[in-house]
């Protein structure tokens, strides 16, 4: 039972990083109406601006405290980053197919991730922190540390985000876009500005959700693989829910650990690897079910 | 008369002119005639007087998994043709390996395709980095009678006539790490983690046998790319707690499993092979655990050996970002394409491509200034008699450059001394 509790508590603290990257893809997509696969690719640079800002302040500051001072800073120049990015090729697509938009994201991604690449070098650039693979006692259950900061990260951003949503007029703003953009244009919300604060608020959880992964074995140049993940996160959870990326990373962290710890002793007919397909498979079961995913919105459309 | 007189004379400058171009070393002076080679000079050339021949390069060069290899690599073969052109060049022609060099992106289909585009304008291949990749081009390989060195470790390139590699494959590196630590710490179990395909397939064919011929328990993990992807492979090192683990993955894997098995009371033996380590792990959370748990394998000699080849490796690619292997392995992996280039020019072959296969082919030994035995480079006879067997051990020393430092030079255990290669170790 203890390790079962262990293995647990690993699923979560993975699924905390892959809520944090869903949450910006549901962020954008609630707003634009567009998945933006240029996700991947803000995750590398705010990991890669983690990994040149923390050894340029570290003289000054202890460990604990270099580490989360360049990890808001990465936040906030990736924010940027991803406002210049929307403003430049993105906002001029406005009017345009959803599809067209989503291609355009495409080809941002590989151009963002190969001018990232850049300044990682040959090998991975370490990002220094305080927990490294230390592990630690949790009622009884050992558990690194690293994972434990992942899930008081989510737990902190997702706070924020409610209140962000539920009592600032931006939030509100953004709200009323994503629910009828021509109503919210009516009522004086200016949806350019929407735009751009999503990709902003996307971008910073981008880099902190690769940050965070990062804090094991540093900043290499298939870094942003891992945000592919999130993409059968969000579908099983709702494309246009929050709490449903939340979920749906949290579900797929724990189900990839789960299935990489027993299912070489209990189903080894399943072959090698199925830890890494077993997202999808998920996504697939919880589409059975719930079609728009399990707090997805389901679409009416009158005939 | 005198019109006649004066065509003599012009007949005899054009003959010594050509027989400068084509090899005015002795041996074959008979003009070449093959793709890639022209009798202008190289652009930018060392040797103005010198033809040129144009070497291809396909490499991982920006965002494939590779590409902290695929870089150095080229940039080391840069300097090693540099190098050759400085000391005269090779049959009075100088090598260019700059005007060619194309990004397959780790991805076959595009190795395919920009193989395509220049294979009509490179005599043979200075690089082809990776083996699935390099895979996809072997049929054009053999088609269009080109040479290729690859950058890779794979069994089934010395059954491959067209590719030109260097160094014992991962199968027969997997067999001396285990009988290594049979020998040295009496291991009873094996586990050997790799990535799916030839490179950890090809590993892990090797560890099997070896620990079949030593008669210990023997696991195959294979584990996905990426530093989330690792559980399941962490989970079966500490559960099963073989005494040694052999690690067929890249390096961001490499330092993951080990710093997370350790952490999870992990003691036993981690020995990756050649590709699975960087010195950018000692960064890394885990470089305690690599210093205590880890050995590098590798076919030479890391980045700081002491040897001719090395010397000149080092002198030739200067102050560098990272004292990465990469560079190493580009270095050596060229002096077997020198040799082929001496003997095709020098001697009595056809100065085509055919001619330049056929002199491959006649290969016994190649100089690689001491990284490498010379009995290395035998190409003369059935596979399973050329193959090179033996690798090397390293232990990591964050003081050394590359993080490597010697711990067994040069050796080969029975399992692959007695080995019979009637084929590659793994068919995926």
């Amino acid at each position: 039972m203890t390790d079962f509790l262990e293995v647990l508590l690993r699923g979560l603290g993975v699924g905390s990083v892959y809520a944090l990257l869903a949450l910006g893809f549901v962020i954008i997509y609630k707003a634009t109406g567009v998945i933006s696969f240029a996700q991947p690719a803000l995750m590398l640079t705010g990991a890669v601006v983690t990994s040149y800002v923390a050894p340029a302040i570290g003289f000054m500051l202890f460990t604990g405290l270099t580490f989360f001072v360049s990890l808001g800073a990465a936040a906030l120049i990736t924010a940027v980053i991803a406002l210049i990015v929307e403003r430049l090729a993105i906002r001029p697509m406005i009017g345009r197919p959803a599809f067209v938009v989503a291609i355009i994201t495409i080809g941002l991604d590989i151009a963002i991730r190969v001018v990232a690449s850049g300044f990682i070098g040959l090998g991975a650039r370490p990002i220094p922190n305080p927990w490294g693979l230390q592990r630690t006692e949790l009622l009884g259950l050992r558990v690194q540390e690293r994972h434990l900061v992942s899930m008081l990260a989510l737990a902190v951003i997702v706070a924020a985000l409610v209140w962000f949503y539920r009592y600032t007029r931006y939030g509100l703003a953004m709200r009323a876009a994503a629910f009828d953009q021509e109503a919210a244009l009516t009522q004086g919300v200016s949806v350019g500005s929407v735009f751009a604060m999503s990709w902003a608020m996307a971008g910073a959880l981008a880099a902190i959700a690769g940050t965070l992964l990062a804090t094991s074995a540093g900043v290499d140049r298939q870094l942003w693989i891992v945000a592919l993940v999130a993409l059968p996160a969000i579908i099983l959870g709702g494309l246009d829910s929050l709490e449903g990326a939340v979920i749906g990373g949290l579900a797929v962290g724990v189900v990839e650990s789960m299935v990489g710890s027993y299912q070489r002793d209990l189903a080894p007919w399943l072959g090698n690897n199925f830890a890494g397909v077993s997202p999808y498979v998920l996504m697939l079961l919880v589409l059975l079910a719930k079609p728009y995913g399990i707090f997805g919105t389901p679409e009416v459309r009158r005939v | 008369m005198k019109v006649h007189k004066y065509g003599v004379l012009l007949a005899a400058l054009a003959m010594v002119a050509t027989g400068c171009r084509a090899g005015d070393d002795g041996g074959g002076s008979e003009a070449v005639d093959a793709p890639g080679v022209t009798d202008d000079a190289c652009p930018d050339a060392v040797n103005e007087d010198n033809g040129c021949i144009y070497l291809g390069t396909i490499s991982d060069l920006t965002q494939g998994p590779f590409a902290p290899l695929g870089v150095p690599i080229t940039e080391a073969q840069k300097a090693f043709w540099n190098r050759v052109n400085e000391d005269g060049g090779i049959g009075g022609y100088d090598i260019d390996t700059d005007k060619f060099v194309k990004d397959n992106l780790y991805n076959p289909q595009t190795h395919k395709q920009v193989y395509s585009e220049i294979k009509d304008d490179v005599l043979a291949l200075a690089q082809s980095l990776g083996s699935p990749t390099t895979l996809a081009i072997v049929g054009d390989l053999e088609r269009d009678e080109m040479i290729a060195a690859p950058a890779s470790w794979t069994s089934l390139w010395p059954f491959e006539d067209t590719i030109l590699e260097s160094g014992a494959p991962y199968c027969a590196e997997a067999m001396n790490i285990v009988d290594y630590m049979v020998e040295n710490k009496s291991i009873k179990s094996v586990m050997s983690v790799g990535f799916p395909g030839d490179f950890g397939g090809d590993g892990a064919a090797g560890a099997k046998i070896a620990a079949d011929s030593n008669s210990l328990k023997y696991t195959n993990v294979e584990t996905a790319p990426g530093q989330e992807a690792q559980a399941g492979a962490i989970s079966a090192v500490v559960k099963n707690k073989p005494d040694l683990v052999i690690l067929g993955t890249g390096p961001t894997e490499t330092a993951v499993i080990v710093g997370q098995a350790a952490a999870q009371g992990y003691q036993g033996q981690f020995v990756g092979l050649g590709p699975a380590w960087n010195p950018a792990l000692l960064g890394t959370p885990s470089a305690k655990a690599l210093e205590a748990l880890y050995l590098a394998s590798g076919y030479w000699g890391s980045f700081g050996t002491d040897t001719p080849g090395h010397e000149a490796m080092r002198e030739a690619v200067g102050e560098v970002e990272q004292e990465n292997d990469g560079y190493t392995a580009g270095w050596a992996w060229s002096y077997p394409l020198k040799a082929a280039l001496e003997e095709w020019l020098d001697g009595d072959y056809d100065k085509t491509r055919a001619g330049l296969l056929e002199a491959v082919g006649s290969l016994e030994t190649v100089d690689y200034e001491g990284m490498l035995p010379e009995e290395a480079g035998n190409r003369a006879g059935d596979p399973n008699e050329t193959i090179f067997r033996q690798t090397v051990l390293s232990k990591v020393d964050p003081k050394e450059p590359a993080g490597l430092a010697l711990e067994e030079d040069f050796f080969s255990g029975p399992t692959a001394e007695g080995y019979e290669f009637d084929g590659p170790c793994f068919e995926g």
